[in-house]
């Protein structure tokens, strides 16, 4: 009785559900698959996913943000709020809802890329506040507190270009939080600083997402640091063909 | 709001990537300038070269052949045409004639008589008119021989034989104006049809109460031989021709040369749609291409854009309105070269010009053409690429570098 109490439970706060999602890409003669035969992500979960680049750790979580659209779907469920139902995500992609799909992410996401992707004519407190106004939320003290937290409080007026790329990425990371999403998805936040910088940007990540309760999946190809956060690790391998043609990454979890 | 947000993010990158967008302004500028100054020649020159020919009265005269007798009625109904300028009634040219005689000079002139009035094609559209029985307007070559100018005052004398005497009358005229030089190229005397009537009244024996000539009394129907009669412009000559022959009055008028002037107005403007079609068609293509590109190299910019939550059609806007700064700015650019450029050409040529005449001239409405071309097509351009660009899959635009 309690087993199944306990799994239903965990079936409510499950956010991606994701069964036999695979998607393809072509790339000067060889073809890059990314099979996902079975992925489940429950509310504050904090998920790891280590690799090497190229294994198409970017293919997932790009999916996972709705800004790649898989090749085949068996299904994909999405519930950002546990009171929601669940979203088929796979019925909007294939009836090509681009713009329900880009609500959802402007609600319940926040992303932080490789390479900060801050837009270079605005000011750092404007570029933390761009996911905010483009929700129509008020300003508040919201971008503030988090560049202090960040500790990035002095640079708010300043352009990106004059940060340093460590700076620039605590920058991308208070974007992506100061909506208040419930997931944030990171692909390599610190691939592009020194080790020591990185440690103390993932930590403070992971930090800052813990205390909001957010759902994070991040990219990294450095499980070392990341294991003592304790996130999740996900496991994957990836095989090439015989004949070199295709390349497949099998990810489950 | 969110299409307030857009345009207010484009144009935050527009001002923080000046010298790009100054690169784009000027690369727009460099090309619609030249075709401004282009354009400015094709209308001052042929514009004006066609306009020379097309109004100039010659081409527009029809004269009866032989004489005929006209009457007043046949001019009054004449007169209410609309295809009809100009028309005055003509005396019998051999009564037409008056010698005139000035203080400043020792020769006597024996000038024609040509009726005229207001809206002669002939004399200055602003110029002094010939007026009543005492004002009348010189040509060129009739004031050089008396050596007279505006204001000045001549004598005039006609002489005729009547009742077996030879008599000679005199009537003080004063020079209203001096006609232009093309206007009459023998000596003439412009001057009211009343006192071209009044010499040949004269000559032919019949009293001028209004100047106190005596003679025989005027008969009631007074007809004329011939007329000088002007068309409203070069199209409405062969109109007027048939009419006329219709009439039983033959005449002749400039027909091959209208017909010259005609074709060589289709041919140039024919070949001058074609350069301005050929420059648009280069015009559209170079300022699409710039822009075609900027999109694309603002790819990424714009997949953020969209990671962060807008829509696609928010993202259209964001070119556009780049683009619509882009024509704005090249083309408030292009005139200040066009007006540097025609102000050099029409100042090296002034000498050679009469006065008031441009070799480089545009009008209002072409500069808003000009500006209704430009940023049509950049805004276009830069619709279609965005809309391409907002087509592709977020991720992809990201991972470009």
């Amino acid at each position: 009785m309690q087993n199944v109490f306990q799994s239903r439970n965990k079936a409510r706060s499950t956010v991606y559900h994701l069964r036999d999602v695979v998607r393809d890409r072509a790339s000067e003669g060889v073809t890059f698959r990314l099979r996902v035969p079975a992925l489940q992500i429950s509310q504050g979960e904090k998920i790891a996913l280590i690799g090497e680049s190229g294994c198409g750790k970017s293919t997932l979580l790009d999916m996972l943000a709705f800004i790649a659209q898989p090749s085949e779907i068996a299904a994909y469920r999405f519930r950002p709020e546990l009171e929601g139902d669940a979203i088929d995500v796979a019925q909007l992609w294939k009836k090509r809802h681009m713009n329900k799909l880009g609500d959802l992410r402007k609600c319940h996401i926040g992303y932080v890329m490789q390479t900060g992707g801050l837009l270079p004519y605005l000011t750092v407190r404007e570029n933390m506040s761009l996911s905010r106004s483009v929700l129509g939320l008020k300003s508040d003290d919201t971008v503030e507190n988090l560049a202090r937290e960040l500790g990035i409080a002095r640079h708010l007026d300043k352009l990106p270009d004059t940060l340093s790329v460590g700076e620039r990425q605590r920058v991308a990371i208070g974007r992506a939080l100061s909506h208040e999403p419930s997931i944030v998805i990171a692909d390599e936040p610190t691939a592009s600083v020194d080790p020591f910088a990185a440690e103390k940007i993932m930590s403070l990540f992971i930090g800052l997402a813990e205390e909001r309760n957010i759902t994070v999946v991040v990219a990294s190809h450095a499980w070392r640091h990341i294991k003592r956060l304790g996130l999740r690790r996900l496991a994957h391998h990836t095989h090439r063909s015989k004949d070199g043609r295709t390349t497949e990454t099998v990810v489950n979890g | 709001m969110r299409l307030l947000k857009t345009l207010r993010l484009a144009s935050r990158d527009y001002g923080h990537e000046w010298q790009m967008s100054g690169c784009f302004v000027l690369a727009l500028a460099a090309v619609l300038g030249p075709m401004l100054v282009l354009f400015g020649l094709k209308f001052g020159v042929i514009g004006g070269m066609l306009n020379q020919l097309i109004e100039n009265p010659e081409n527009r005269e029809i004269r009866p052949v032989s004489s005929g007798r006209f009457t007043r009625d046949w001019f009054g109904n004449m007169q209410r045409r609309d295809d009809i300028t100009f028309l005055v009634p003509r005396t019998r040219s051999i009564a037409a004639t008056i010698e005139l005689d000035s203080t400043q000079s020792s020769r006597i002139v024996r000038a024609e008589m040509i009726p005229s009035g207001p809206g002669d094609p002939l004399l200055a559209a602003d110029g002094y008119l010939p007026d009543g029985m005492s004002r009348v307007v010189l040509s060129q070559s009739a004031a050089e021989k008396l050596q007279v100018e505006r204001g000045d005052r001549i004598d005039g004398s006609v002489s005729r034989r009547y009742l077996g005497r030879k008599e000679r009358k005199h009537v003080e005229l004063e020079v209203a104006d001096v006609a232009a030089v093309g206007a009459f190229g023998r000596d003439g005397a412009f001057a009211d049809v009343r006192l071209v009537e009044a010499l040949e009244d004269f000559r032919d024996g019949r009293a001028v109460p209004e100047l106190g000539w005596n003679g025989d009394a005027t008969d009631a129907e007074r007809n004329y031989p011939g007329f000088r009669l002007y068309a409203r412009s070069i199209y409405d000559v062969a109109g007027l021709k048939s009419e006329l022959t219709g009439q039983g009055i033959d005449v002749r008028t400039k027909a091959a040369d209208i017909d010259l002037v005609m074709r060589m107005d289709r041919n140039l403007s024919a070949i001058y749609w074609a350069i301005a079609i050929i420059g648009l068609i280069g015009f559209s293509l170079s300022l699409g291409a710039s822009l075609w590109a900027n999109v694309d190299r603002k790819r990424k910019e714009l997949s953020v854009l969209r990671l962060v939550g807008f829509r696609t059609g928010d993202i259209v806007w964001f070119p556009v309105t780049q683009a619509f700064y882009t024509g704005l700015l090249g083309w408030a650019l292009a005139i200040g070269i066009y007006h540097a450029a025609a102000y050099a050409i029409n100042g090296m040529l002034a000498d050679q010009l009469s006065s008031g005449q441009e070799v480089c001239i545009l009008l209002p409405q072409h500069f808003v053409m000009a500006l209704g071309l430009t940023v049509g097509a950049a805004v276009l351009a830069a619709a279609l690429a965005g809309w391409r660009s907002a087509r592709i899959e977020p991720s992809d635009g990201l991972r470009e570098i």
